[in-house]
């Protein structure tokens, strides 16, 4: 299929608005730091950075290659970044979900963070090769279905004009839909050989904002619920209790299965839950605090025929 | 010794190898993935990627089985490996990048006890390396003393002809005796030119610099600056052709199962940590501090060289673009 | 079929002959090899240390707490904390374990004779000195005055009740035993105070003595000044270092601090050695 290009002219304008904001809440004290992205070494490449002084605003810039949620910088797992006062921190609208996902579980309050809001024409799917050109082809699949291009409730949203979107696939659905045509078996057979790729690197869990356990299922060894070797029952047990671990909590960031040096397709496990938890509680991650998720909480309603 | 080998025959040598029963390895897609695994046919093979995985699986795999246990009452039973666990491996395609790990790998496998399970693989294949022509700004062999077409490691080395083909030279006995048995599909080099190599951008790094800042930088605020944003994962370590920690754990039940050995890396929270709740590297800085350490510092103090062969695989993986050469740049200018 | 010889990571088998709870979580395990060759040929150094295996949990790194003067059987000394040290404390007696080893430097005991010897010792860290205990005691007339200052918590937490006795009894050995404050019962005999502070009041000689120091970071880091306070100089004192280990054998790679790796250039390091260290033990 021939690919169009993602008109990412505006990448400019909010890179600039960024560096003037952060330096105005740095400066006069809004905020004690602010995460956002630099360039790296290499052509086009970016890597997260924690701001704290004005004079370092000017590294702070936006391309489709800040591919990463930092909302992951904000969790207890990270507990290395160094977090006193308010922070600033820059997001796009699937990175505010995960945040909203997390204030409703209590792991950060609202008024602790000044959130820098990015219009995003979406992002590059990988960045295994970072200057590579935003077109229909490389976009994420994610930025396909994304329906939330400028990110509501934001302290600060630069203001530019986001060019039209093209034309673009709808990845997630349309595989997703191949994979419940299949018989039970066939669907079987396909994440087996997806879950026997898996070498434990847990880049999925390291930059999920929801995996925030202080120690994972799988690092606990009394008792040991989930293998540890790299082999056909740990990884398969490994990713189905994320998965489901994950239900009703994820808010789409997928930087789990762009993470993946295996290129384990890990978003479409989590878009499926997202789907059932849709369809069955009409729940779905979005941009309102909720207290309770639909997977931890109860009503009398609720469904009980899976109990038998 | 030189020989040149045509292009057809190149594919129909290989094709021979693995009619005669020859277990080949070498970069194959499999999914969307190159990865070093056995190949079927000729067509397998793919001359123009980098594997995401580096060869040294070849030799210590991802994880294997150390032994098995039964018990029976009181006793245990122990099986040990057995032989054919080793079996007579030529591996193709390999890069300059990934062959010269592996005689860094050996002193590590090799030095007081001998580890078989990487020895024995290791005496029993045969390592013919691919020269590079083209490369990305991850690469940088070139930084790191190497080259693409470094023969280091391989022992056999093959460089792209103009037009198509490879020219041979062996490197080793092991190599010598390769283009012996299979001498009929060589023929002697013609003078056709060589195809022009790979120019990794970077520059040399003067890791003598490098590894005098580190002697003296144990604490510096540097690695808080560096590796703040590096999140633990094992990614960076897993794809490198050069790291090497491994964990053993026994996998079954009570009565019986097997002890394993698996890769490890030492960017992951639990790898220091003690039963007793005491972490020696309880922050991540730390963690990367001791993987610059490991690899400029602590295998160079140990067996004279560097713990990297710079083929970026680090760098393009990293889940938050933490560019080890450019880590390397910046110690550099400290030091 | 089981070749040692190749295999590395294969354990010998043992029996576990005795079993003796020193604490309520504290466990000695008497172990005797299997294989008769092995049984014989078994020779470790004290200061030596051995993995050793519960099959279905895995392998645990402790240091050899018997002497090796003492032939046909080892001892290990172990608190039940992990996934390993907890199964292994399910074994009783008949059951078998693995045991790799002896790996690790010892300490130079011939460098020792006709020197005293004070021994400082907190807790669980009793075993790793032990071992060079009983075997200088079996070779007493080799060395000069030998002194042992032993604290835990409290009464209870101490190791080796009987041996303690046992010293305490001799006259060719001085036992100071003390318990934090607060761990003493009515029965106590001993003293009533930290290690480093009781050690500070009996004031040995420095003078043609050597220390050997194990015990919790905490106890170490208070002692060291109180011995160099005495006159010993940094060589003239040993301890052993602890970090998790897997392979023991120099290639798992995760025991270092700085460039030393405990596994194969310790567990045995003179103060001087562990000063220059950095920060990662």
């Amino acid at each position: 299929m021939q690919s169009d290009t993602v008109d990412t002219s505006c990448h400019a304008a909010i890179a600039e608005a960024v560096r003037t904001e952060a330096r105005r809440i740095l400066s006069d004290g809004t905020v004690t730091a602010v995460i956002g992205y630099a360039a790296s070494r290499r052509k086009g490449s970016t890597q997260p950075i924690v701001i704290t002084s004005v004079d370092d605003a000017d590294k702070l810039i936006f391309s489709a290659a800040c591919v990463n949620n930092l909302a992951v910088y904000l969790t207890k797992a990270k507990k290395d970044v160094p977090r006193s006062g308010r922070i600033g921190v820059v997001v796009k609208s699937c990175d505010l979900k995960a945040l909203v996902g997390l204030m409703g579980e209590a792991q950060l309050k609202r008024e602790d963070l000044y959130l820098i809001g990015i219009p995003c024409t979406g992002v590059l799917g990988s960045v295994l090769q970072p200057a590579a050109l935003l077109t229909t082809a490389s976009i994420a699949s994610k930025c396909c279905e994304c329906t939330d291009r400028l990110p509501p409730g934001c302290d600060f949203v630069p203001s530019v004009q986001l060019p039209q979107q093209p034309r673009l696939e709808q990845r997630y659905t349309d595989e997703i839909a191949r994979l419940e045509a299949m018989s039970p078996a066939e669907r079987w057979e396909y994440w087996k050989e997806q879950f026997s790729k898996c070498i434990k690197c847990y880049a999925c869990r390291q930059v999920c904002p929801f995996c925030f356990c202080e120690q994972c299922l799988c690092d606990r060894n009394r008792p040991q619920m989930v293998e540890q070797t790299p082999r056909p029952a740990g990884n398969t047990a490994w990713h189905l209790v994320r998965a489901m671990h994950l239900a009703g909590r994820c808010a789409g960031c997928a930087e789990c299965e762009r993470v993946c040096p295996m290129d384990i397709p890990l978003n479409l496990l989590n878009r499926k839950m997202a789907r059932e938890l849709k369809e069955l509680f009409n729940s779905e991650a979005g941009f309102e605090v909720r207290d309770k998720g639909p997977l931890n909480s109860y009503q009398d309603d609720d469904d009980q025929s899976f109990i038998r | 010794m030189q020989k040149q080998i045509t292009e057809a025959n190149f594919r129909l040598l290989l094709d021979s190898l693995l009619f005669k029963g020859q277990r080949v390895v070498g970069p194959r897609r499999s999914g969307g993935t190159v990865l070093y695994e056995p190949l079927a046919s000729a067509s397998d093979l793919v001359t123009d990627e980098l594997p995401r995985r580096s060869v040294k699986e070849a030799f210590f795999p991802v994880c294997e089985d150390l032994l098995e246990y039964r018990k029976e009452g009181q006793q245990v039973a122990l099986s040990d490996v057995t032989a054919e666990r080793f079996p007579e491996t030529v591996l193709i395609g390999v890069r300059p990048c990934d062959a010269a790990a592996v005689p860094v790998l050996d002193a590590v496998f090799s030095w007081d006890y001998k580890d078989q399970f990487f020895l024995e693989r290791r005496a029993r294949t045969t390592i013919i390396g691919l020269a590079c022509t083209s490369s990305d700004d991850a690469c940088f062999c070139s930084a790191v003393g190497l080259s693409p077409a470094d023969p280091k490691g391989a022992d056999l080395m093959l460089t792209p002809l103009v037009g198509g083909g490879f020219l041979v030279e062996s490197q080793s006995e092991k190599g010598e005796a390769f283009l012996e048995t299979w001498r009929d599909r060589f023929a002697e080099p013609d003078g056709t030119q060589t195809q022009a190599l790979a120019t990794p951008a970077t520059q040399p790094f003067d890791l003598k610099r490098i590894k005098a800042w580190l002697d003296d930088h144990f604490e510096d605020a540097a690695w808080d600056s560096i590796a703040t944003r590096c999140v633990g994962c094992g990614a960076c370590a897993f794809v490198c052709p050069a790291c090497h920690c491994f964990d053993i754990v026994d996998e079954g039940s009570e009565k019986g199962g097997k002890r394993r050995k698996f890769w490890d890396a030492c960017g992951f929270w639990k790898f220091t940590h003690h039963a007793s709740g005491h972490n020696p590297r309880d922050l991540q800085p730390k963690r990367y501090r001791n993987r610059i350490m490991h690899k400029f510092k602590y295998y160079d103090d140990k067996f004279g060289q560097t713990l990297c062969t710079g083929c970026g695989r680090c760098i393009r993986v990293c889940p938050v673009g933490i560019d080890i050469a450019g880590v390397l740049e910046e110690i550099q200018e400290k030091g | 079929m089981c070749d040692h010889n190749k295999n590395i990571y294969l354990p010998y088998l043992a029996t576990v002959e005795e079993v003796i709870d020193e604490t309520p979580d504290v466990r000695t395990l008497r172990l005797v090899f299997q294989d008769e060759q092995v049984r014989e040929g078994f020779n470790f150094r004290a200061g030596q240390f051995a993995e050793y295996s519960a099959f279905g949990a895995g392998e645990s790194t402790f240091c050899i707490a018997s002497s090796p003067t003492r032939k046909g059987y080892i001892e290990c000394c172990f608190r039940a904390v992990g996934r390993v040290t907890e199964s292994l404390r399910r074994l009783e007696v008949g059951d078998t374990m693995g045991v790799r080893g002896p790996y690790g430097n010892s300490f130079p005991i011939e460098q020792f004779f006709g020197k005293n010897l004070l021994f400082v010792t907190g807790g669980i860290a009793l075993p790793p000195l032990r071992t060079l205990i009983w075997n200088c005691l079996d070779w007493r007339d080799k060395f000069g005055d030998i002194t042992i200052v032993y604290g835990a918590r409290t009464e209870a937490d101490l190791v080796y009740k009987r041996e303690l006795k046992e010293w305490e009894a001799r006259s060719d050995v001085k036992l100071v035993k003390t318990v934090d404050p607060g761990g003493n019962g009515p029965e106590w005999d001993g003293k009533v105070g930290f290690v480093p502070t009781v050690l500070d009041e009996l004031a040995p000689t420095a003078e043609n003595t050597i220390a050997l120091v194990c015990g919790p970071p905490i106890m170490i880091k208070f002692t060291l000044p109180v011995l160099e306070k005495l006159g010993f100089g940094d060589e003239e004192i040993y301890t052993t270092l602890e970090n998790r280990m897997k392979c023991g054998l120099g290639k798992c790679g995760r025991c270092n601090v700085g460039n030393i790796y405990v596994c194969k250039d310790g567990p045995v390091f003179t103060a001087k050695q562990v000063k220059a260290m950095p920060l990662e033990y």
